[in-house]
């Protein structure tokens, strides 16, 4: 059955007139069933119980775990009735909009410039373009908040010269405009992967027919990668839903307050644990994303089917930009670079390294190693770097065993269960990092059996995996799916049950890429800090989650010594990616 | 002895009847070619007998187990079928050396290490193969993969050996030579092989018995010769060989015997495939190539035709003749000019179906 005659006849042949076609029953083939049915069920289980307990919790009027809580609405009945709810609410849709408003036309240029021209530094500027999708956005916020801050470096050199700082980031445009910046890559990653599939032949038909190169993408580029420069914004609104960094970092201080802060801030409203208004907001923000998710599911399946049709004997040639266009088009990139990678990255190495500095101080009179040392002498914060090494180099390993375990139920497998899983990988996606943590927090406290593990890492872990779930499954989905289906059928024909297929062809091919995932997966566990906020405790605190909290305390020296670590981790993590030859691009 | 057999086989995928109700048997030492053009499902058939699509309907039984009955909702897996399946592709699996791809089957089946070794070297060997035993896929040309296919799926003795189009990714020379020795290999092993092939030439050459594939259904089976000398449909016929088509009108119809028409010509055939044939009824008739007779000289069992030109084809020349309405093409030995020239186009060469059979 080779693809091509499968789609010439899917074409020509017209849809079935029989007068008889009995419901295609297929016999049960008993193999590798139970394998999958343990594996998806232990999956459901991990990601049906914290939601579970959201569900449960927004309906009791006080904290599960309390005497006197029982079944009420009264928490959607505060909630709904609290005017700065609607104003996070508002505040939140603005700036998920206003985020996808700077990031799609930016990245769909950006994708444009590096796939379908001759733009120089090519291979250098497709990984760079990626850097700030891999660095957290606590991190990237606290770095604009020492470079071009009110009292910033940058604010502060502007304003020696020209008397005033022409710009502030503490409040809702400053905010779009930087998390917009840092989600430049979410949408590049889609719409170059879109336009890397287009048959080059349609641009140089348009060339030839007298249309410039402006003219060319926007009377035949732009229309045919439609599809995914819409999966990007939908994408793009979903992750403005769920940011917590950047709005906590930047908009807190002068209450700007979005869906993910304002469950923060409801923490510590009371004096008593909140639990049912801060299950009721999730809720709510769960409700907005999972139809986001729905939706995105569904563009993806009709890209694709719109991908498979172009695709064939495409030949990518490039437009020539000239030298001019050249000279623009690095300038645009460079210029994007530096605002969103070069001011955050650069504000913290400075930060990090000087204690004190204002107008008039010579920064270099000041350099000190007085931050790095601080951290260690704080037991919590050597702690919280050795365990976020931990969870991201063997989590991640781990992580990488699991996400291949759940590849492998539902690899080659159109049973029901399959259709369970996919359902379920959903879940996680619509979640914040903040929620699914919170939601843990709460198995952990709920099941007396799990109590135990709530002080490890294994409750960390356990979360990380669920938050890093679509990532992590569709890295290692695309990487069995490169497995000839011949390959896997010949070693069932030969004699190998399903399970010994895998382990003696399927798991040997894709052993290379195992490799490259795991870099990646590490990535992610480095530079998340949301999903421990809550779960963190003594003894299992990690970076990210770190600064969270010590964003309350303003130890700012502190925040930048172990935002520059983790910086520098994540470049570790991305040289490692590089060389294990990770497939970076999707 | 019976090593096959596939009653009522049907499948359905994605919505469509790809198969509509297959049924055959193979014994051991013959090659049953399963022949037809781009899918009519012949690549589907023999997923089924190999368990990787299980039909929703049919019984199939190897080697005296049923591993298929669609009432009894029984399949068995492909790896409890005891075959051996040669992808058109081979599927050589990329990390393992050929000793190991070959090997790998004994392995499976609880060989010991030693026997194994043996058993797959004697292979190797037999096919030429030995000094190849421990270098990766990668590094081996087209023939020698597919020879080490056949290798791997022949090494534990398999009840039956299914071959899907292997010769389709060889150049033309090393296709005739191999379809020789495929053939060859199986009637020495004696083990019962099915060889799916689109190529007649294959499937008349390798096969003891050919199933002619249409659209999902069996339209006909039999031996190489019979097949090609007798057709039971347009469809057949006009499959095998290099044909001409004549559309025209029946004039008259006497027994098997018609006389076939058209504008300034008639034909003597013989009616085929079946179904009621009446006078003045539009129909077609296929002509083998090599049927057609030409000369300059009249005769008088010849028809009178008009020569627009010669072509040289190498080995022999192709003539194209045509009269009124009737065009045709032959081949004869020497170059012929232009002109009147006499064909002889004996009446049971002719063979005139109704239109719809
Ligand atoms: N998975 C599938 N879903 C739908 N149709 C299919 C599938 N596989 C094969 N077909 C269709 O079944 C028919 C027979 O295919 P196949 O058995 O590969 O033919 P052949 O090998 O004779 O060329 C073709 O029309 C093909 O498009
Ligand atoms: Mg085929």
């Amino acid at each position: 059955m080779s693809p091509d005659n499968q789609a010439a006849a899917r074409v020509a042949v017209a849809p079935p007139s029989h007068a008889f076609v009995p419901a295609p029953k297929t016999p049960k083939v008993a193999n590798a069933g139970l394998f999958r049915v343990i594996v998806i069920g232990l999956l459901a289980i991990a990601v049906l119980a914290p939601v579970g307990l959201i569900v449960y919790q927004s309906f009791l009027n006080a904290p599960f775990f309390s005497a006197r809580a029982k079944l009420s609405l009264d928490a959607y009945a505060y909630v709904l009735n609290d005017p700065s709810f609607y104003k996070a609410l508002g505040t939140t849709a603005m700036f998920a909009f206003g985020m996808v408003a700077v990031a799609v036309p930016l990245g769909g240029i950006l994708a444009f410039l590096i796939t379908r021209t001759d733009i120089r530094f090519k291979r250098t500027l497709e990984v760079l373009v990626l850097v700030p999708m891999f660095i957290s956005s606590i991190v990237l916020a606290f770095g604009y908040t020492v470079s071009i801050g009110p009292t910033g470096f940058l604010s502060l050199f502007v304003r020696d010269i020209i008397g005033f700082v022409p710009w502030n980031i503490y409040n809702l445009p400053g905010m779009i405009v930087i998390a917009g910046l840092s989600h430049v890559p979410h949408v590049y990653l889609y719409v170059s992967a879109a336009m890397k599939n287009l048959p080059s032949d349609l641009e140089e038909a348009a060339r030839t027919s007298g249309a410039n190169i402006w003219q060319v993408s926007r009377d035949v580029t732009l229309p045919m990668v439609l599809p995914s420069l819409i999966f990007a914004a939908s994408l793009n609104i979903l992750l403005g839903f769920e940011t917590f960094g950047i709005p906590l970092v930047l908009g807190d201080p002068n209450g700007i307050m979005v869906l993910t802060t304002y469950i923060y801030k409801l923490t510590t409203l009371f004096g008593t644990p909140t639990y049912q208004l801060m299950a009721v907001v999730a809720m709510v923000l769960v409700l907005i994303t999972i139809p986001l998710v729905w939706m995105q599911r569904r563009l993806l399946r009709n890209s694709r089917r719109y991908a498979a049709l172009g695709g064939k004997g495409a030949r990518v040639s490039t437009l020539k930009l000239g030298r001019g266009g050249q000279i623009t088009a690095l300038s645009v990139i460079a210029l994007w670079l530096f605002v969103s990678v070069g001011l955050p990255v650069g504000g913290i190495t400075v930060r990090a390294f000087v204690n004190a500095w204002g107008e008039g101080v010579n920064l270099f009179s000041q350099l000190t190693f007085a931050n790095f040392d601080g951290l260690l002498e704080v037991p919590s914060l050597v702690r919280g770097m050795i365990n976020t090494m931990i969870l991201s180099v063997v989590g991640g390993a781990l992580a990488v065993g699991i996400y291949l375990l759940i590849g492998l139920a539902g690899h080659r497998n159109n049973g029901i269960s399959n259709t369970v899983l996919d359902y379920i990988v959903l879940l996680p996606r619509a979640l914040p990092g903040l929620i699914v943590g919170l939601a843990f927090f709460w198995v952990f406290l709920f099941i007396p059996l799990l109590t135990p593990l709530r002080p490890t890492l294994i409750s960390l872990f356990v979360a990380y995996v669920v938050v890093g779930l679509s990532y992590g499954l569709r890295l290692l989905q695309g990487t069995l799916i490169q497995v000839a289906p011949e390959l896997e059928e010949s070693a069932r024909t030969t004699g190998a049950t399903i399970g010994r297929t895998w382990r003696d062809v399927v798991i040997p091919i894709v052993r290379p890429g195992l490799a490259g995932a795991w870099a990646l997966i590490m990535i992610i566990f480095l530079r998340e800090y949301a999903t421990g906020v809550y779960l963190m405790g003594a003894g299992t605190e990690v970076i990210g989650s770190l600064m969270v909290s010590l964003l309350q305390t303003g130890a700012m020296s502190t925040i930048a010594a172990l935002a520059l670590i983790s910086i520098i981790m994540t470049g570790a993590g991305l040289a490692l990616a590089l060389r294990l030859g990770a497939r970076i691009h999707d | 002895m019976t090593e096959l057999i596939v009653e009522n086989v049907q499948k359905w995928l994605g919505g469509l009847q790809i198969l509509k109700g297959a049924s055959f048997t193979a014994t051991r030492g013959s090659i049953v070619a399963l022949l037809g053009a781009s899918g009519s499902g012949k690549t589907t058939l023999l997923r089924c007998i190999a368990g990787l699509e299980q039909p929703e309907i049919g019984k199939i039984v190897i080697g005296g187990k049923t591993v298929l009955n669609g009432e009894a909702k029984l399949a068995l897996p492909p790896e409890q079928r005891n075959i051996g399946l040669v992808f058109q592709s081979y599927a050589l699996w990329p990390h393992r050396t050929v000793r190991d791809n070959v090997g790998y089957g004994l392995k499976l089946r609880g060989v010991n290490g030693d026997e194994t070794a043996k058993r797959v070297q004697a292979i190797l060997d037999r096919m030429g193969l030995g000094h190849l035993a421990d270098r990766f896929p990668s590094q081996l040309s087209g023939g020698q993969q597919q020879r080490v296919a056949i290798c791997r799926a022949l090494v534990y003795e398999p009840r039956v050996l299914l071959l899907d189009e292997p010769l389709s990714n060889l150049d033309a020379k090393l296709r005739e030579e191999a379809r020789y020795w495929i053939r060859k290999l199986i009637l020495d092993l004696e083990i019962c092989a099915i060889l799916v092939t689109h190529d007649q030439g294959e499937a008349l050459a390798a096969a003891d018995n050919i199933l002619l594939l249409q659209d999902g259904r069996i339209v006909q089976e039999g031996a190489p010769h019979e097949i090609y000398t007798n057709p039971n449909s347009f469809y057949s016929a006009d499959f095998l060989g290099a044909n001409n088509i004549v559309n025209g009108k029946i004039e008259r119809v006497d027994g098997g015997i018609a006389v076939f028409g058209g504008n300034g010509w008639t034909l003597g055939g013989t009616v085929r495939g079946g179904g009621p044939v009446s006078a003045g009824s539009d129909a077609r008739a296929v002509i083998r190539v090599e049927q057609i007779a030409v000369s300059d000289q009249p005769a008088p069992d010849a028809i009178e035709m008009e020569l627009d030109d010669s072509i040289y084809l190498g080995d022999k020349w192709e003539y194209r003749l045509r009269r009124g309405d009737f065009a045709a093409r032959a081949h004869g030995t020497r170059k012929m000019e232009p002109g009147k020239v006499y064909a002889r186009i004996p009446a049971e060469s002719v063979w005139v179906f109704p239109n719809g059979a």
